[in-house]
């Protein structure tokens, strides 16, 4: 018993002490803790690849700091912010008027259109009259969560919220969702995967609204942190006129993903 | 079947490596978590037989609040306000702030729960002592400290195994639900891997067993200790 007890206190303590050293200097980055392609997703080796971790490096790189990807569930990633866990989230989070009552945001660094998914052989808009009397299905705590409750609420006959995207997908997969609200290139990715392919297509693009679906995805930071905000803007800004951001997009992308 | 073993080999592009890692960060926490929790319990269940009444109140508030609320609550609370908390602490006695990492969060939610729980149990095992074995220790002037480790606490141990091994089963499981809070244990790296690749059935099927896997060890090596706490007496409330 004794000596239980002693190896709890010394695991306690060990893993206090590694906690504090591992805090010096370093810049935790946020991202969700969820395969989100294609812009951060872990990969077979564990680690953590795609568009959003390759800018991480290259602004990271740019800004001179030492930043460290640090995944955190997406529902508790403003907290995680707050409460000092993490330094600065990067993790597809687009900057709306709520969401700055709250934490401080860079300039932005993608703007891309929010879309409608649904399975094939069903005809449908993305629009209220569209999606009327069907299930919808939106990822907890984004954009679009709440624009659906906004603007198709009132209609449809339910609105599901999932932790994941990935889980929203699979649903609508399965066939117990009959569309899925999400950002435009997340859901190609999904409609680009054998089992996307087989099941759903584009349904299109939902009216925009600024208020709720905000100008963009930036950096999120806590609001003190002005000196951080001000090295990202200005990393941001050299990336996008030095190429790099350019390069980093080509091997993902077609197309401009940074918007008008 | 090929495709399946190709996704659980253990380096990449197999996801068994990361599967395995997620196991041990389980398991870490699982152990972790205990421990405390055993030594929560036995403070607990001393403070509330031999306590003053102060402590007493105290102790019941504590299991009582703690073993009434979901354990997923629990772990957010403690984990997103109790981080909060430490740190203004920090801040208030003039301290830099300290980062609590996912594993020393996760082992320390764990052991609040896993405390208020061996508390109770704790505390009716060595109820079940005969009073006259403890009283026949102070007789020969053993000090309560001597009497506790000489007599108290291996007489209790029978009463006390079935439920404490009760409790390590379930510490083994609390620990998925940390994947709530991005703690890469078995369960979240389990939905990583099967989101990635698709392949749900399988990962979670690999997880399932993984998990089976740490209960029927878990099962021999409590048998082993029970084995070896019921030594020289017939099991009790039942055949030996």
């Amino acid at each position: 018993m004794k000596n239980l007890l002693k190896s709890a206190a010394v695991a306690l303590l060990m893993g206090v002490a590694a906690a504090g050293a591992a805090a010096a200097q370093e810049l935790k980055v946020g991202v969700a803790a969820e395969p989100y392609p294609p812009f951060s997703s872990p990969d077979a080796s564990g680690k953590w690849v795609g568009w959003e971790v390759d800018f991480m490096n290259a602004v990271c790189a740019e800004a001179k700091v030492k930043c460290v990807l640090t995944p955190v569930a997406w529902d508790g990633i403003i907290p995680a912010l707050t409460s000092k866990k993490i330094d600065a989230i990067m993790g597809s989070m687009s900057i709306t008027p709520e969401r700055s009552k709250t934490i401080a945001f860079s300039d932005k660094y993608y703007n891309t259109p929010t879309a409608v998914i649904g399975p094939k052989g069903v005809k449908f808009d993305a629009t209220p009259e569209g999606l009327k009397g069907k299930v919808l299905g939106v990822q907890v705590s984004t954009i679009h969560a709440d624009y659906a409750k906004k603007y198709f609420g009132p209609v449809v006959s339910e609105i599901k919220e999932y932790q994941t995207q990935d889980e929203a997908n699979q649903d609508l997969a399965s066939g117990r969702l009959d569309a899925v609200q999400a950002d435009l290139i997340t859901l190609q990715a999904f409609l680009d995967s054998d089992q996307g392919k087989a099941c759903c297509e584009v349904k299109g693009n939902v009216k925009d609204d600024p208020e709720i679906l905000g100008a963009g995805v930036g950096i999120g930071l806590r609001k003190e942190d002005t000196a951080l905000k001000d090295k990202f803007n200005a990393a941001i800004k050299a990336i996008r006129t030095n190429g790099t951001y350019d390069k980093i997009s080509k091997s993902y992308f077609t197309f401009d993903i940074y918007g008008k | 079947m090929d495709a399946t073993l190709h996704l659980l080999s253990l380096t990449s592009p197999g996801w068994g490596g990361v599967l395995l890692g997620g196991l041990v960060a389980s398991l870490q926490v699982a152990f972790g978590g205990y421990l405390l929790g055993l030594l929560i319990g036995t403070g607990g269940a001393a403070g509330k037989l031999w306590g003053g009444p102060i402590l007493r109140d105290l102790l019941e508030v504590y299991t009582t609040v703690v073993r009434g609320v979901p354990e997923l609550v629990l772990i957010l609370i403690l984990y997103y306000a109790g981080t909060d908390a430490v740190n203004q602490l920090m801040a208030l006695a003039g301290l830099p702030s300290v980062d609590i990492s996912g594993l020393a969060a996760g082992i320390f939610v764990i052991g609040v729960v896993q405390g208020a729980y061996s508390t109770e149990v704790l505390r009716g095992a060595i109820l079940s002592i005969p009073p006259g074995q403890i009283e026949a220790a102070r007789a020969y002037g053993m000090s309560p400290l001597l009497a506790l480790r000489r007599v108290t606490l291996p007489a209790m141990l029978p009463f006390a195994l079935p439920g404490l091994s009760n409790l390590w089963l379930i510490a083994t499981k609390d620990t998925a639900l940390l994947a709530v809070v991005g703690f890469a244990e078995l369960t979240l790296v389990t939905r990583q891997a099967a989101g990635t690749t698709k392949a749900y059935m399988t990962f979670f099927l690999a997880a399932g067993v993984l998990y089976l896997g740490i209960t029927l060890v878990s099962n021999l090596v409590i048998r082993a200790i029970e084995k070896r706490a019921l030594r020289g007496m017939t099991r009790p409330g039942g055949a030996a």
